[in-house]
């Protein structure tokens, strides 16, 4: 038998919380005066009853068998089965007092007795609705309820307050409603269908089969000016942007019915043609993010969530406009993943449907020019996070990192740092010369990409680079040498800097262990050591440098 | 074990000696204090370090940041993931300027523009209460402001194609004294910015119409031409020369007429870079709705200050403030929503404006309603405060949103929030009274 809590009365009377099996009230053939929730009767006897007891279902029990009922009535009928001897078939008799019955929660308003709730059903309701666990949820909407009958009722009107549209759509929010129905086509339809004269309106002629450009019903009663310019720079947008795509989404595209379901097949006819996805053994995640970063964009109904590149290309253009001009080229060694980012950086950001990234010698001279100060590796300016210190990454920015949960990328910051820092420089130089197409062969030795792309340069385009008065941070001297093969020539260089008799275009291998040598003999072994450092290295390489 | 070294700028500590012989890794001071996971504010702070890269022409770092980068972000992933994925893109798209190739001479975005049917838009403006909060402002101070006039004309200067008319032709249409005839005029040039449509001006004007004619609200829609010879010229030239239109007798303005402008995300892309000593396009547009004699003006747009001229402030600003929309988009919608990666990618695209372009080319130059105030004050506006009833229905418009969102009374401007932090603002005003 469960213990229960000691009940206090307002009346004085010492009165025991009922558990199951002990004498209820009769049935009283008064009527029940109902009395303002929360302000119980004064008369009236408090009973506190735990949790356990008031939530507990069967708190009816037969003091013969102990069988428990949900409700007092059941429980009579049962007890008339055991043939119970006439006294003690009735029930005393005694006049009840009203009992009324406070909330176990201390915290509750109602756990004071001046608060109690006169009804036990009541007061359970109450604990299960505000302090209980809500089990019991609404399948159309999300609602959720710690009491049945809450739930059941709520489902009986859940979804019936609602604006339906002509066509078909549901709204639960009447301002969404109003402005879907001003621009739905089924109201146009309508307006149409009431037309006596349609000679005086244009209705007519925004009907949903109707694919008559809407540019201008000239017959229309609202005075609507000519065709504006903008449309038609928005169509010339487009078109820069389309490279070939014949099937344009303009001003020619389908009316405005068969307007959603009509470009997504034209999407995925068209879009097929003029979508370039190169990926040929690559498959570092990286470049999936980048696929999907340029796809997202193109959003259409069949977007597909980020996956290894080799499998299907999930690229669809959006209105068969925009899709021709995103061409992703991976290709190569899959080692350096960040092939993936400058590759594609520089191939689509070409507006046209060429898979080929441009190899102007304009640019090729710039990235060169620009690999240069790179390959030294300079501290940039570490003050950047501490003068903006506080003010920027102060409080306000730490509270709201809060609201979005920690990141989980899938290697963690530690091994993506060293993974970036071993990159370095000379992956970044091999990928950013493959990406341009500069260097055409692609050895997965990163390291000899970049001793081919110094051995045969072009001396012209080279100094037309260096002329180019691009900022050259670091050593000067260590610059050119990385270059390979700086203003005077190749052959004159590599003999001078390096004292070695290695000609231009000579044995890769030879010339960049040369280099390293020399590196070693003439600069700070580590840096330099360290900055042709690759992944791929082999350390005996490194072990000739002294 | 560790290994302090010092280098150029800074100590830094390696927990790897072994790999980093590399003295000084500018990735890892980058990173110093980012331990384990990479939050928000690393992500921060790399998108800082990569930015001054390109700035420094240092290919290398912002490569390697990048990569980085590249390996946390991602468009399906959590807020922080899927807003760094826009920057990345933001900050490779600056990259290419840098770089450029004989393709985007013209400096043309990598984004691909994405036209909506009108359908569509709808859904888009109620997916969250970001637009539909200035509606519900704006409408309701406009309502107020025109009782009793038997003619309105609104001047309607947005972005967002007229989604916001049908409510208030619907409330206008319930007036106890009747509806009054309504006229709409929109300028033709508008910003090529999301949300664009499939569909013309005239088009959505004549739906427009065939609405008003079915709740029996006499109507009018007008698109105001400029000059056919600069269909080919930005957008900020087309307007110049549409102020010099803007006068009463070529917008027909009447004089029974109560005349509403409605600057809806707009003031944004005005120029406020004054040439020598002509005012600048934004306060030349003021001065000229001024003349109009306006009955009142609502100017609705995001609050938020994005026109520094320095990279970094912009940068982290945005990545700040856009923070909230992303995450207001993922409490109720799905990883894999369409429409979540939609809106996500119209916001991608302001935040490459904003990233990875400058001069004429970044149009996005936003300011903060507190400065907008400051700026309709110094014009000669006064503000009026939005009454209690369209102070309630915002109320109530919110409270059918997710629970995030709020509303907060500065001053005389209501102030959209979610979880707390300022989102969009709403104002009203009309002319101070000589």
């Amino acid at each position: 038998m469960p213990v229960d809590d000691n009940s206090s009365t307002v009346s004085g009377d010492a009165s025991v919380s009922s558990t199951g099996n002990q004498n209820l009230p009769l049935k009283s053939t008064v009527k029940k005066k109902r009395n303002l929730p929360g302000m119980p009767d004064p008369d009236a006897e408090v009973i506190a009853l735990s949790p356990t007891t008031l939530l507990a279902t069967n708190r009816f029990v037969c003091e013969i068998c102990n069988k428990g009922f949900q409700r007092d009535q059941n429980l009579q009928l049962h007890r008339r089965g055991h043939n119970l001897p006439w006294k003690l078939r009735q029930r005393s008799s005694k006049e009840v007092k009203k009992r009324v019955y406070v909330c176990p929660e201390p915290t509750c308003v109602h756990h004071d007795p001046s608060r109690a709730l006169g009804d036990l059903t009541g007061i359970k309701k109450h604990f299960c609705r505000k302090h209980g666990e809500k089990k019991w949820k609404c399948d159309k909407c999300s609602k959720k309820y710690a009491v049945q009958s809450d739930w059941k009722a709520h489902s009986k009107i859940c979804g019936t307050r609602e604006y339906k549209c002509d066509c078909g759509t549901v709204f639960s929010r009447r301002d969404s409603f109003i402005t879907h129905r001003a621009f739905c086509d089924a109201l146009a339809v309508e307006s149409a269908k009431t037309q006596t004269n349609p000679s005086s309106e244009s209705d007519p002629k925004v009907q949903a089969a109707d694919s008559s450009p809407r540019r201008s019903p000239p017959a229309a009663s609202p005075p609507v000016s000519a065709p504006s310019a903008i449309t038609s720079s928005d169509i010339r947008i487009q078109s820069s942007v389309l490279a070939e795509d014949p099937s344009t989404v303009v001003e020619e595209a389908p009316a405005p019915a068969p307007a959603p379901s009509a470009p997504p097949a034209g999407l995925n006819g068209s879009s097929s043609s003029s979508v370039s996805l190169v990926s040929s053994g690559c498959n570092s995640s990286s470049s999936s993010v980048f696929s999907n970063l340029f796809t997202s964009t193109t959003v259409s109904t069949s977007i597909h969530p980020p996956q290894p590149l080799a499998p299907a290309l999930p690229l669809v253009g959006l209105n068969g406009s925009c899709s021709g001009s995103v061409s992703l080229v991976s290709s190569g060694a899959s080692s350096s993943s960040s092939s993936g980012v400058f590759a594609s950086l520089f191939a689509s950001s070409t507006v046209s449907a060429s898979i080929q990234p441009p190899q102007t010698p304009a640019l090729t001279n710039l990235i060169r020019a620009d690999l240069a100060p790179s390959t030294s590796i300079e501290p940039i300016s570490l003050c950047l996070s501490t003068s903006h210190g506080s003010s920027i990454f102060g409080t306000t920015g730490q509270e709201r990192r809060q609201h979005a949960p920690p990141l989980q990328p899938a290697m963690s910051a530690t091994a993506l740092l060293q993974k970036a820092a071993q990159m370095g420089a000379a992956a970044s130089n091999a990928s950013l010369l493959r990406g341009l197409g500069v260097v055409s062969s692609s050895a997965p030795q990163e390291n000899l990409q970049w001793g081919q792309a110094q051995v045969d340069p072009d001396n012209a385009s080279i100094a037309a680079g260096l002329g180019l008065g691009l900022p050259c941070d670091g050593s000067s001297g260590l610059k050119e040498l990385m270059m390979g093969t700086p203003v005077f020539g190749p052959k004159q260089t590599t003999l001078d800097f390096l004292g070695l008799g290695v000609a231009a275009g000579g044995n890769p291998n030879a010339s960049l262990s040369a280099l390293i040598t020399s590196i070693g003999s003439g600069f700070d072994a580590t840096t330099a050591a360290a900055s042709v450092r690759g992944g791929d290295y082999t350390s005996k390489d490194i072990g000739r440098s002294s | 074990m560790k290994t302090e070294v010092r280098g150029n700028g800074g100590s830094i500590s390696l927990q790897n000696p072994s790999l980093f012989n590399i003295p000084l890794d500018p990735i890892t001071g980058a990173l110093k204090g980012c331990l384990g996971s990479l939050d928000g504010a690393c992500i921060e702070k790399l998108l800082l370090h990569c930015a001054s890269a390109l700035e420094n022409n240092d290919v290398t770092l912002a490569q390697q940041v990048m990569w980085v980068l590249n390996n946390v972000a991602s468009t399906v992933g959590d807020t922080n993931q899927r807003l760094t994925a826009w920057f990345l893109r933001a900050l490779i798209s600056r990259a290419s300027r840098v770089c450029p190739t004989s393709m985007n001479f013209n400096g043309g975005s990598m984004f691909q523009r994405r036209l909506m049917t009108v359908t569509e838009l709808v859904g888009y403006v109620d997916l969250i209460p970001w637009h539909r909060f200035g509606f519900c402002a704006s409408n309701g101070a406009i309502f107020k402001a025109v009782e009793g006039y038997g003619k309105v004309h609104i001047l309607d200067f947005s972005i967002t194609q007229c989604m916001q008319w049908p409510t208030l032709i619907d409330a206008l249409a319930k007036r106890p004294e009747g509806p009054p005839s309504l006229r709409i005029t929109v300028p033709s040039c508008r910003p090529q910015v999301p949300p664009l449509l499939n569909v013309s001006k005239e088009e959505v004007g004549h739906r427009l119409a065939n609405f008003a004619k079915f709740r029996d609200v006499p109507f009018e829609f007008h698109v105001k031409d400029d000059d056919p010879c600069l269909s080919n010229e930005t957008f900020s030239t087309q307007f110049e020369s549409l102020l010099t239109q803007l006068t009463r007798s070529q917008l027909d303005l009447r004089y029974d007429e109560a005349l509403v402008i409605n600057c809806q995300n707009w003031l944004r892309y005005l120029s406020d870079e004054s040439k020598g000593n002509t005012t600048t396009v934004r306060d030349a547009f003021l001065d000229v709705i001024k003349g109009l004699n306006p009955r009142i003006i609502v100017v609705v747009d995001e609050d938020c200050d994005l026109s520094a001229s320095s990279l970094s402030s912009r940068i982290t600003t945005c990545f700040n403030y856009l923070w909230i929309p992303f995450d207001a988009l993922a409490t109720f919608l799905p990883k894999d929503s369409r429409q979540r990666l939609e809106y996500e990618s119209d916001i991608g695209h302001k935040i490459e404006n904003i990233v990875g372009f400058e001069g004429f080319q970044r149009t996005e130059r936003l300011e903060s309603g507190v400065k907008l105030s400051q700026r309709m004050n110094d014009a000669g506006f006064v503000s009026l405060p939005f009454c209690e009833d369209t102070i309630n229905e915002v109320k109530s418009l919110l409270d059918e949103h997710a629970s995030g969102w709020g509303m907060k009374r500065e001053e005389d401007m209501l102030v959209l929030t979610w979880k707390g932090h300022n989102s969009v603002f709403a104002t009203a005003w009309t002319e101070l009274e000589d």
